[in-house]
């Protein structure tokens, strides 16, 4: 017990250097500027750095990086909430209820929701990392097609009842997202779909062009086609009430079971390699309408909405580290990305390197609670830089707006394709707008269906090679698992529903 | 009047300098490389550390553009298309170049579109089964999937890619039937293997997980012997008909003058012996392997022709 615990020590004292806090402040601060400018990615920085990582110290560079991806999901919803563009797709289910919350001048609050979920959802995916990591990572690897199947299907349900009225428009929303989500290569044949023969679209439609187009763009449109005096007042205002620029322990404490509960989905979406912190912030804000008790409120700017995506999104990325660590599979590309980080210093990461030198495990661990920190320190100061920025006049603010979405849709792979995509899906997005036409169905049917009809194919494919045909799925103890959790759903959704139907008969 | 003709005088002077520059010593200006995969991939780290490297060698700057989509054609065939002065370059690996044009219509032709410059990357492609699988040698696998018509389940980290040609044709070969199970990658793949959805793999992510214990090495898909199982037959070893080698290298432009490929070949040793590539290399798990100009070319050609024929054989469009 005594090794045990100057082992800790001795690797925690790794990280707790002056070297390290420096290194990991200036990643925090260069992730959430890279962040909030949509298009510019921390993957990508440290894409960059990678020739030069050689000439860094292990705990400079580490300790840098992770600070860096840390910041950058926090640094991209201060744009989604104040103008409407996710920095990143991770946080465009923050603007369903951020932007809402902008507009009616409690942008600072929004923001503020967001740092304090994003650096709760970041804790508590480190401590289940650091406690349970070999756990969940057993766990995560019994899932396979036939359960993310299950899981998305699940997503879709509490999902469907944000569709609004009248139903035929939300449906006929979803469906162009499923035609637009279908462009590109078929995942199972990996022939060319719907691409006309041009090679542009054989990668499909790009999340990021897709999403600052029919998000940003669209509503650069519709302010645009008000009334000119408009145009010059503030862009962004905000209350004179100062409860309606922070967030109040009262409300904290409201918000405490969607962010634990939102954590909680993220922490074991991030164990999986394949669906994502974007699923995972969409399926997170389904569950938290779900479960609320003014499911009326989302979309118009509940605290909640907030709550919900950028907890789940931040506990994405703590936890695609379970599977790195756990067996050396990198869930997505910032995994894969620190994975090779890890490796040019030597550090090797899988089931070994648990029982062999966990000493870098422990730095590693110490590093992430501390970029925790520094996250949500420097997060006020990202929060009032970007408060003050985008108190330009309106018409300085639209005109830049559709600057940076052209920029950054350039930036993201050298690609004037999609800058014409950018504004392509503008239009869209205003002429869905004026007629009425639901955003948030199109986006699901645009970021899930792909994913759901890859898993359900694999699963038939699968399915031809069981004696027991498509049944075998029910040998599968996480499938019954997943399915008996989703029958107490349902049944508990039934029984609330019973239960004030009979609470209303009383009080009539 | 004056001022233009003086300026067009200056123009003319210095367009005839520059080339005479040229033939004096390539490269004399900043170099631009195509990367055709996006930031953050191995391709992209592949290509900024050799811009890196080779351009402190060469002493001067190499920039890399990162030109994606249509599944890499789209880089490629910027750099077919670009000025062969050399000044364009682009990094290409093994799909793109010897295995995609057989099966879908590419903007460029491999073989006259562009020059080889050199490979400075071979990855191996072990063929993998879990550490507690019933198979411990290829035949037993071959033997289970004859016995078993459509019921072994396997994947490789890219659809249409060299591993997965090269595992159809040898199913071809021994005439048996089997299930691709399609993944986004080989780190989903190895997912999918150590979870029980398929029971072969031929990934690149194969070596670390054998040494960590985790699966067991049938086979090499590539023409190198893999250095973690050295016994493991190659697929062309075990009497299969191919085994396309897995590379990363460098392509310019089909008529660059041949300063420019004596440079490369100069530079590129240089590059690959140095510690910082090799530890890089060692990170990525690539594994280090010097082609230059020629010796490349002809890498190419035979690969072209070989996947030609097992494509046609296979009947993979």
């Amino acid at each position: 017990m005594g090794d045990t615990f100057s082992l800790v020590a001795d690797g925690v004292s790794l990280a707790l250097t002056w070297q390290s806090l420096l290194a990991i402040i200036v990643g925090v601060a260069a992730g959430q500027i890279l962040g909030a400018i949509p298009g510019l990615t921390a993957s990508m920085a440290v894409a960059l750095l990678i020739p030069y990582s050689f000439y860094f110290d292990p705990w400079v560079g580490i300790p840098m990086l992770l600070g860096m991806f840390k910041g950058s999901l926090f640094g991209s919803s201060t744009t989604a909430i104040l103008i409407r563009t996710p920095g990143t797709p991770a946080a465009s289910a923050t603007v369903l209820d951020g932007y809402p919350l902008a507009q009616q001048g409690k942008g600072m609050k929004a923001i503020k929701m967001a740092l304090y979920a994003s650096v709760f959802g970041d804790t508590f995916s480190d401590i289940c990392l650091i406690f349970f990591a070999s756990l969940l990572a057993m766990v995560a690897l019994k899932f396979g097609p036939a359960e993310y199947t299950i899981l998305i299907v699940l997503a879709l349900c509490s999902l469907g009842m944000l569709s609004s009225r009248p139903a035929w428009k939300g449906l006929v929303a979803t469906l162009a997202g499923v035609i637009i989500g279908m462009i590109g290569l078929d995942p199972m044949a990996a022939t060319p779909r719907l691409t006309f023969g041009n090679p542009e679209l054989e990668e499909g439609i790009g999340l990021i062009p897709m999403l600052i187009g029919f998000l940003a763009v669209s509503e650069v449109f519709r302010q645009m086609s008000g009334k000119a005096e408009d145009l010059s007042g503030r862009a962004i205002r905000y209350s004179d009430d100062p409860a309606d620029n922070r967030v109040s322990l009262t409300e904290f404490i409201q918000c405490l079971p969607t962010l634990i509960r939102s954590s909680a989905i993220g922490t074991v979406i991030g164990a999986m390699p394949g669906l994502g912190s974007t699923v995972a912030a969409f399926i997170a804000y389904g569950e938290a309408r779900r479960a609320s008790k003014t499911p009326e409120k989302f979309g118009k700017g509940a605290l909640e909405g907030v709550a919900a995506p950028e907890s789940a999104n931040n506990a994405v990325s703590g936890a695609n580290l379970i599977p790195l660590l756990a067996f050396g599979i990198p869930g997505d590309i910032a995994a894969a990305l620190i994975l090779s980080a890890l490796m040019v210093q030597g550090v090797t990461v899988g089931p070994l390197a648990f029982s062999q030198n966990p000493l870098p495990l422990y730095a590693i661990y110490a590093a992430l609670i501390m970029a925790n920190f520094v996250n949500l320190f420097l997060g006020f100061g990202l929060a009032k830089v970007a408060s003050v920025a985008f108190s330009v006049p309106r018409r300085l603010l639209l005109a830049s707006v559709l600057v940076i979405a052209a920029a950054g849709s350039y930036a993201l792979r050298g690609s004037v394709f999609d800058v014409q995509l950018v504004f392509l899906f503008g239009v869209f997005g205003y002429v869905m707008m004026r007629f009425g036409f639901p955003p948030v169905p199109l986006l699901i049917g645009f970021i899930l269906m792909p994913l759901l009809e890859e898993n359900l194919r694999t699963v038939l494919l699968l399915a031809s090679t069981y004696d027991e045909h498509l049944l075998f799925v029910f040998k599968r103890p996480a499938f019954l698992s997943l399915l008996a959790i989703m029958g107490v759903a349902l049944l508990l959704v039934f029984w609330r529903r019973r239960r004030r139907a009979l609470a209303a008969r009383a009080d009539a | 009047m004056r001022g233009i003709s003086k300026l067009l005088g200056g123009a003319l002077l210095a367009a005839t300098m520059s080339s005479g520059a040229l033939a004096a010593g390539y490269p004399d200006k900043p170099i631009t490389l195509i990367c055709p995969y996006s930031a953050g991939g191995g391709g992209d780290t592949a290509s900024r550390v050799i811009a890196k490297l080779a351009g402190d060698i060469m002493g001067v700057n190499i920039n890399v553009e990162n030109k994606t989509g249509g599944g890499a054609t789209i880089g490629i065939s910027a750099v077919a298309n670009a000025e062969p002065d050399g000044y364009t370059i682009g990094f290409i690996s093994t799909s793109p170049i010897t295995i995609r044009p057989h099966m879908m219509e590419a903007p460029y032709n491999p073989v006259e579109d562009l020059t080889y410059i050199g490979q400075f990357v071979a990855s191996n492609q072990p063929m993998i089964v879990r550490a507690d699988s019933p198979y411990k040698s290829l035949a037993d696998l071959i033997a289970f999937a004859k016995e078993n018509p459509g019921k072994l389940r396997w994947s490789t980290s890219v659809q249409r890619g060299g591993p997965h040609v090269a595992v159809e044709a040898m199913f071809k070969a021994e005439n048996v039937d089997a299930t691709f199970v399609p993944f986004k990658g080989g780190s989903k793949a190895l997912a999918a293997l150590l979870g029980g959805t398929i029971e072969m793999a031929m990934i690149s992510e194969g070596n670390k997980s054998t040494l960590d214990g985790q699966t067991r090495i049938l086979a090499e898909g590539t023409p190198d012997e893999n250095p973690v199982a050295p016994d493991a037959p190659t697929l062309t070893e075990a009497g299969y008909p191919i085994a396309p080698a897995i590379f990363f290298g460098l392509a310019a432009p089909k008529g660059v003058p041949d300063e420019v490929t004596a440079k490369w070949d100069e530079v590129l040793p240089k590059v690959i012996a140095s510690p910082e590539f090799q530890k890089i290399a060692e990170a990525q798990q690539w594994t280090v392997h010097f082609a230059d100009h020629m010796a490349f070319t002809k890498t190419v050609e035979t690969d072209y022709a070989a996947a030609k024929k097992a494509i046609a054989d296979i009947g993979m469009k």
